[in-house]
């Protein structure tokens, strides 16, 4: 087991406290891909924060890679994220004033477990998995959204985590982009038996993902 | 587990953030140079004119003088200027504890007459030994010889500016008549300059005991000068009044007004100069940051998502600045030595006020490491806030897009 979220149960106070999450239950395992399918506003976007320790002002019990996430201090939680967990935005995020590769390898330099050019070298077989080793040198704001995307879930793997979260990472992408990082998603959960979790309002990954989970208004209905 | 900061990554995307921003880390930098330097050049040259005046003031004046109160005496030449009891002064002097030394004069009205020129003013008829404690002429003379040349009692020293008035040189010979009628003829023994026209236009020594002999009394004085220990403690001023009638006391702070005065407003407006600079160098710096933390709050809450933490982000934000403000506190320094430098070299034309060959400028070390140290510190100050800013931003905030 990688992730176990218990009775999850998540407020906002603005306008007024209201409920977004309602006793939200969930476990994903290693080498599965996890889909959170519900229309917008259904409160994917909140869980995910939860689960990649973003948000960690909720009731409930959370705990991955068998670390209790409330027991962490804040700086606690920096470094697991950056060591555990991987993420990948809706809109690509990628920063502008750094090349495709320094882009990739910034999480691992944070980590600095490795060399410099071990994580080059981490960083480059990265990019050619996802397609855009020739892409290297290029600054990450020429790169399209798709390629953008591409870089986004190799800047997610460097340091190996065990947790990918993606927050609807197709739903700013034409069709034919979107099953491209799809597949990848799925490739990588297969062949490096990790856990991914995606929110999506796109059924076609509702469907071929190993589980999927439906929210309506911050209720899982299973 | 509070990991460094310090590191090279975080360092490393501090320099990409500012070589992004060229334009405007070198504008910031230039802010700072300019601010340095100014303080740098301003701060010497001030001080160094301050001392200057100082020196020649203090080397070539005493600390206190004390006459006899013409208002109480009944006429003002002769007798009536006299110091009477000053050996009761000097028991008293003697006793003090804040007094370096003291030494008589007998100054009496007089006119110079060379071969072609006069010149109607004071003389100072001084005791060699005396004096040398209060004056120190030998560093002051241009040419001839110091206080010893007085022993042969028809000798006189002047001023250089005053020398040049009557048109005369070491050797030459001046007629001096005193207010009796009595005249003297003297021998230029020795001209000296102090470098400020309030000294070298007027001030003349001659031994005492020639004024004395010329005005019919032996052994009469009519100033004590004394040099203290501690110029600021003036203390034995108010005590002098107090003890003995008829006298008057003058301190340095009465004597040179203006100089003190002068001292202090270019004290003044180095600091208030400098300060506003780099209140505006900082103000850039802080704009420069705050308007950058803004437009990356995006990329700031990214850095948070993948592993970085606030403390990383101040530093990312600080470094920056601190950056700027030690290149910029770097230039400036060395800009600022090279603008004393050429000061220090500039010829200056004789002012009213001061005669000097060029302009008079301090190379402290201390001033340039000061104003190193109020860059950097002004930049650090600046960036501070707008990193502060930087670290709170909310990820979870910045992603949801709102
Ligand atoms: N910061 C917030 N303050 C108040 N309400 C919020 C905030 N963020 C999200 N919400 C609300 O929570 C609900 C779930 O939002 P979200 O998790 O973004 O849904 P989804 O990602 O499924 O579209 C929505 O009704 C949204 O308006
Ligand atoms: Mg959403």
């Amino acid at each position: 087991m990688i992730l176990e979220a218990k009775h999850i149960n998540k407020y906002f106070t603005e306008p007024e406290r209201h409920q977004v999450l309602h006793d939200v239950s969930l476990s994903i395992s290693e080498g599965e891909l996890v889909s959170v399918f519900g229309e917008s506003g259904s409160g994917k976007s909140t869980l995910l924060y939860i689960l990649s320790t973003l948000d960690t002002d909720f009731y409930g019990d959370l705990t991955i890679y068998n670390q209790e996430i409330k027991g962490l201090t804040a700086t606690g939680l920096t470094d697991f994220r950056n060591k555990h967990i991987g993420f990948v935005y809706q809109f690509h995020y990628l920063l502008p004033e750094f090349n495709v590769l320094q882009n990739v390898m910034l999480p691992a330099m944070k980590l600095s477990l490795k060399s410099k050019k071990e994580i080059e070298s981490d960083a480059l077989s990265l990019l050619e998995e996802v397609g855009m080793k020739s892409f290297a040198k290029r600054p990450a704001y020429q790169l399209s959204g798709g390629q953008q995307q591409r870089v986004a879930i190799a800047r997610a793997l460097i340091n190996n985590p065990s947790l990918i979260v993606a927050d609807e990472p197709t739903g700013n992408l034409d069709q034919k982009n979107s099953e491209l990082i799809f597949e990848l998603l799925k490739e990588i959960t297969g062949s490096k038996n990790k856990a991914v979790v995606i929110a999506t309002h796109n059924s076609k990954i509702y469907h071929n993902s190993d589980r999927s989970i439906e929210m309506i208004d911050g209720v899982v209905r299973l | 587990m509070s990991k460094t900061v310090y590191t090279k990554t975080n360092t490393f995307i501090a320099l990409q953030y500012l070589f992004a921003r060229k334009k405007q880390s070198f504008l910031a930098m230039i802010g700072v140079l300019l601010g340095v330097t100014t303080f740098i050049v301003m701060i010497n040259f001030m001080t160094g004119v301050n001392d200057f005046l100082d020196d020649a003031v203090f080397s070539g004046s005493p600390d206190i003088i004390i006459g006899k109160d013409v208002k109480k005496s009944n006429s003002l030449l002769g007798q009536g200027s006299f110091l009477e009891n000053y050996d009761k002064i000097d028991l008293f002097l003697e006793e003090q504890q804040n007094i370096k030394a003291f030494a008589h004069q007998t100054i009496s009205p007089a006119i110079l007459i060379s071969n072609s020129k006069q010149f109607p003013g004071s003389i100072n008829g001084v005791f060699a030994d005396e004096e040398r404690l209060m004056v120190d002429l030998e560093r002051r003379l241009i040419a001839g010889e110091g206080f010893q040349s007085l022993s042969k009692e028809n000798t006189i020293l002047i001023g250089i500016s005053l020398a040049k008035r009557l048109d005369v040189s070491v050797g030459d010979s001046i007629n001096m008549i005193l207010p009796n009628g009595k005249n003297k003829r003297l021998i230029v023994a020795g001209i000296f300059s102090f470098g400020i026209t309030t000294i070298d236009n007027v001030r003349t020594y001659v031994s005492a005991k020639t004024i004395q002999n010329l005005l019919g009394y032996t052994n009469k004085i009519t100033n004590i000068h004394i040099k203290l220990k501690d110029r600021n403690n003036v203390d034995v001023k108010n005590d002098l009044i107090q003890k003995f009638d008829g006298i008057t006391t003058e301190d340095w702070k009465d004597s040179n007004k203006t100089i003190v005065i002068g001292n202090k407003v270019r004290d003044i407006l180095t600091w208030s100069v400098s300060f506003a600079l780099l209140l505006v160098a900082g103000f850039g710096i802080y704009n420069i940051l705050n308007i950058t933390v803004i437009q990356k709050r995006k990329d700031i809450a990214v850095l948070k998502t993948i592993g970085y933490s606030s403390n990383d982000i101040v530093f990312i934000f600080l470094i920056q600045s601190i950056i700027i403000g030690v290149l910029g506190a770097f230039f400036g320094v060395l800009l600022g030595y090279g603008m004393c430098y050429v000061i220090s070299t500039t010829p200056l034309d004789t002012s009213d006020f001061i005669i000097v060959e060029t302009y008079p400028i301090n190379f402290k070390l201390w001033f340039y490491i000061l104003g190193f140290l109020f860059g950097v510190l002004t930049t650090i100050f600046a960036g501070y806030f707008p990193s502060r800013k930087a670290s709170k931003v909310d990820p979870v905030t910045i992603i949801r897009g709102i």
